[in-house]
């Protein structure tokens, strides 16, 4: 779901990015207001688990993949505000770093996985069940948490299908080739929505279930309810068992769709290669696709998911000291 | 930037009476060698897969310190990487921006490692190592003078410095070809104050140095620095060196990959 340079217009990135700056405001300062500086440094260890979470390829019959979000999973353990704030967080070192995702397009896939994905997913979990994340969880709150995680990523793959689809309505040369995504919203819709409303939203229903379940029961610090300020050991031995599980993910062959690079977009039904994405801008990211030259995909899988997942809980244990400071200051 | 170095340097003495400076179980000469090795390896790797790692491993123990104590990490380190940055900035427009990451890189996983040495063994264990590795009694000696006249006298400074700026006066300023006749006399009472630091600075440093030769003398320190507390070799020692093997063993390996 990670919308790639390239693909959208410039434009279209201006206007995805406006779009989230107010959701962004909102949930800085409803964080900052509402959410003990402790929680706040619990924000990093859930974007952790979002961001390994995204690492865990799934495949799809016909060669592409996809994976989970975990946007819902922090909504309900800290609120979407905060939810908002970890996935933005994620993406963007993501986008810097590992090169998963445009910076053009952070906007995009910010709107996309940090705003619609969490918002939708709580508002369905809390219909289902209002008193979910106020302690160990029951079925009902579990049953929520998926059918909240399932609609949720399903929003989020319908916006990025939408946003795809409209490129080559909007922007095309005199001949009529697209000059970025080369896919209408007759070929975008399906393509995006078969895999998440089979195989990826089952990912993440999974994902978020079974986090949701272990967390709550073993560790109610990354609760925003709960009273507890320290992260447990059985949470911290979960996350390295996910970093060193990472390279699951590389079992999974084939690109997703709509994230090919543009050397291989013309082979994949297009016919042509669209000239935004032949002459578009590009970052050369450090750690491009979580590989390192001349390392073993495996080791460089692994030693990517550490760097991330410590970045994370490094910015914002630093978000938190700040807060405390200030609120400190202001006191 | 003069300042955060003064902190990193004010920490390393902060370790030896902090709460927050952690007992460590393992040997300090491990440690220090530990780290020497670290820095060395970093310095000849020829490619950045090492350096990575080591910087993957320092990031995983800076992400485990409490918020306080990550800042105190944190700070020295990001001098040094922006300085890195700022002295290579020329070779990104050469076209080598390559150039300016893997030194960057190196910059950071080195200072790193030396920054959570700092955080994790007292200063005092330090030069105890030092002196396990019989290193000469006179560098050890220069060395702890040097750090503690750095820290005593940049306090001295800062101290002084505010008490100047607390009793300058601040004139308005009234645009009389270009500059007022206020202001001019206030950058003059700025230059005579700044001359009085350093000076003060000066001949307090020649006292402070004169009574630490006293103190010397009356413990009995003729700058012989012995080891009155034997370490006992433990388990996690033997973990230690084990971790120090499979630094050697992923620098080599590393070093045979084609990039």
């Amino acid at each position: 779901m990670h919308i790639p340079e390239n693909y959208l217009s410039p434009q279209t990135c201006a206007v995805m990015t406006g779009a989230v700056a107010p959701a962004w405001g909102i949930s800085i300062y409803k964080v900052s207001k509402e959410l003990p500086k402790e929680k706040i440094a619990m924000m990093g260890v859930a974007a952790s688990f979002s961001f390994l979470g995204m690492m865990f390829n799934v495949p799809l019959p016909g060669g592409t993949t996809g994976h989970a979000v975990g946007g819902t999973l922090i909504a309900l353990l800290l609120g979407p505000y905060a939810a908002c704030i970890s996935v933005s967080v994620a993406l963007l070192l993501q986008a810097l770093l590992f090169g998963d995702g445009g910076i053009l397009a952070f906007g995009a896939n910010c709107f996309n996985m940090a705003f619609v994905l969490p918002f939708v997913g709580y508002a369905v979990a809390h219909l289902i069940s209002p008193s979910i994340g106020q302690g160990k969880a029951t079925r009902r709150d579990l049953t929520a948490a998926a059918i909240g995680s399932y609609v949720g990523i399903n929003a989020a793959a319908l916006c990025a299908a939408i946003e795809f689809g409209i490129q080559p309505l909007l922007f095309h040369d005199a001949a009529g080739n697209a000059l970025y995504c080369p896919y209408g919203l007759s070929v975008s819709i399906p393509a995006m929505m078969i895999g998440h409303l089979t195989i990826f939203g089952l990912a993440e229903m999974v994902f978020t279930t079974a986090i949701y379940s272990f967390v709550s029961s073993t560790s109610p610090a990354l609760m925003a309810r709960q009273p507890e300020t320290k992260t447990s050991l059985p949470l911290k031995i979960f996350l390295g068992a996910m970093i060193l599980a990472t390279p699951l993910g590389l079992l999974a062959e084939g690109t997703a769709w709509g994230e090919w690079g543009a050397e291989e977009i013309a082979s994949t039904g297009a016919g042509y290669t669209p000239s935004g994405l032949a002459n578009g801008w590009s970052l050369n990211a450090m750690l491009p696709d979580y590989s390192i030259a001349g390392m073993p995909d495996s080791i460089a899988y692994i030693l990517s998911a550490v760097i991330g997942a410590a970045l994370l809980i490094i910015i914002f244990k630093l978000i938190s000291l700040a807060v405390g400071k200030a609120s400190a200051s202001a006191a | 930037m003069t300042e955060q170095i003064m902190k990193g340097i004010a920490r390393l003495l902060d370790s030896d009476t902090a709460s927050s400076a952690q007992k460590t179980q393992l040997h300090p000469v491990l440690r220090l060698l530990g780290v020497f090795a670290c820095i060395l390896f970093c310095a000849l790797s020829r490619n950045s897969i090492f350096v990575i790692g080591v910087i993957a491993v320092s990031l995983v123990r800076i992400a485990m310190l409490p918020p306080r104590r990550m800042a105190g990490v944190l700070r020295p380190v990001l001098v040094p990487v922006l300085l890195t940055c700022l002295v290579l900035l020329p070779s990104v427009f050469m076209g080598h921006p390559r150039t300016m990451l893997t030194v960057a890189l190196k910059v950071f996983a080195s200072a790193s490692t030396l920054a959570l040495l700092n955080e994790s063994v007292p200063w005092k264990d330090i030069t105890g190592a030092f002196a396990a590795l019989r290193m000469p009694d006179i560098f050890i000696l220069t060395l702890d003078m040097t750090v503690r006249s750095i820290v005593l006298l940049g306090r001295l400074c800062r101290s002084m410095g505010e008490a100047v700026s607390l009793r300058s006066f601040k004139g308005p300023d009234t645009a009389r070809d270009g500059r007022s006749l206020v202001r001019r006399e206030r950058d003059r009472t700025r230059r005579d104050a700044a001359g009085g630091l350093l000076g003060t600075v000066f001949i307090r440093s020649g006292m402070l140095a004169e009574r630490t030769s006293e103190a010397m003398t009356c413990r009995c320190f003729d700058g012989t620095y012995r080891l009155y507390k034997k370490h006992k070799w433990n388990i996690w020692d033997a973990a230690y060196v084990l971790v120090l093997m499979v630094l050697a063993a992923a620098f080599f390996y590393t070093q045979s990959l084609i990039i």
